[in-house]
């Protein structure tokens, strides 16, 4: 393996690492404000953000995060006849995903400052 | 009639392939995993049109492998068990279904096994004490080579000559202690590890 390849794989696990760390921010973030299913939430994290993900790992999250007491979920029966499962933010879920938004508002901004310098030299 | 009986039986298979990877987590959670799933195809194949085997390829391709679904599904379950408890008991099977597939898995398994079994001996070490008074503890003697050796007896069998006691009574609280910080730290050490290393394909 060539230094170039080796340093496009160090990139691309960079990556994956940075968007697998803001998924669950992303999950909550998703579910603010409603209640959704598994595709819906889908829908709004490939709408709203840049995060594409693999669509079956969805459901072991969301199993995670209602473990963690974070959502709730209820199955409710849809116009076409088959049952959805709706998951939403409970009461700790909303605190968790203020703190992390927070968190993440004051982390980029402060990151924003120093990459001030690097912005508009990678194209 | 027969595309549909053909899709609707590649539905089944993938639900059948996925549940199949669910061994060990709650029979509850395990149908409720797969039903979610099932809505899922339903709801894709209806914004898809109609239900042909070519489409419904098309939604179990996007919705990923269910060997790999179901193991993501099972790891985190047991994983979430396993840290409500931190039994040895729980996370050890979890720590041998990593070994099956990750060299890493095999030396994290080890070391768990390890710092298990030093506990246990700890353990019993410490609750055998009063039993065998002369014989159970930590014990130091000089080898033939004369290397010093120090070993935790349990009181079955007399020391060799010359070893003596280290801690006398004191195996009692000091072992007891350190085997309950030994299983504890192994227990969280090994979630750690599962946790940072376990497989995960979440974007594509």
């Amino acid at each position: 393996m060539g230094n170039s390849e080796r340093v496009q794989l160090t990139e691309d696990k960079w990556e994956v690492q940075l968007r697998k760390g803001c998924l669950e921010l992303a999950i909550l973030a998703a579910l603010w404000g409603g209640r959704f299913y598994g595709l819906e939430i889908l829908k709004r994290l490939e709408d709203d953000s840049d995060l594409i993900v693999s669509e079956g790992t969805i459901y072991p999250l969301l199993s995670r995060l209602k473990a963690l007491g974070l959502v709730n979920s209820e199955w409710v029966e849809s116009e076409g006849g088959h049952p959805r499962k709706y998951y939403a933010l409970t009461k700790s879920g909303k605190q968790r995903a203020l703190e992390m938004a927070g968190i993440w508002a004051r982390f980029s901004s402060s990151m924003r400052k120093l990459l001030g310098p690097l912005s508009g030299r990678n194209k | 009639m027969m595309f549909a009986d053909n899709a609707q039986k590649k539905i089944e298979e993938y639900l059948d392939s996925l549940l199949a990877r669910l061994d060990g987590v709650n029979e509850r959670d395990a149908q409720e995993f797969v039903e979610e799933v099932r809505s899922h195809i339903q709801d894709k194949i209806t914004t898809a049109g109609p239900m042909t085997p070519a489409v419904v390829d098309t939604v179990l391709t996007a919705l990923g492998n269910p060997e790999e679904l179901g193991s993501e599904f099972r790891t985190n379950a047991l994983l979430t068990d396993a840290k409500d408890s931190r039994s040895p008991i729980r996370i050890l099977p979890i720590l041998l279904r990593w070994a099956s597939f990750s060299v890493t898995g095999v030396f994290v398994l080890l070391g768990a096994i390890g710092g298990y079994l030093i506990g246990g001996i700890l353990f019993l070490c410490a609750m055998l004490k009063p039993f065998h008074p002369q014989t159970a503890g930590l014990w130091a003697f000089h080898d033939e080579t004369g290397d010093l050796n120090v070993s935790f007896r349990l009181g079955s069998a007399n020391p060799p000559a010359g070893a003596h006691e280290l801690l006398g009574w004191w195996i009692v609280p000091v072992g007891l202690l350190a085997a309950l910080v030994l299983v504890l730290a192994t227990s969280q050490l090994a979630l750690w590890s599962a946790r940072k290393f376990k497989r995960s394909k979440v974007f594509v």
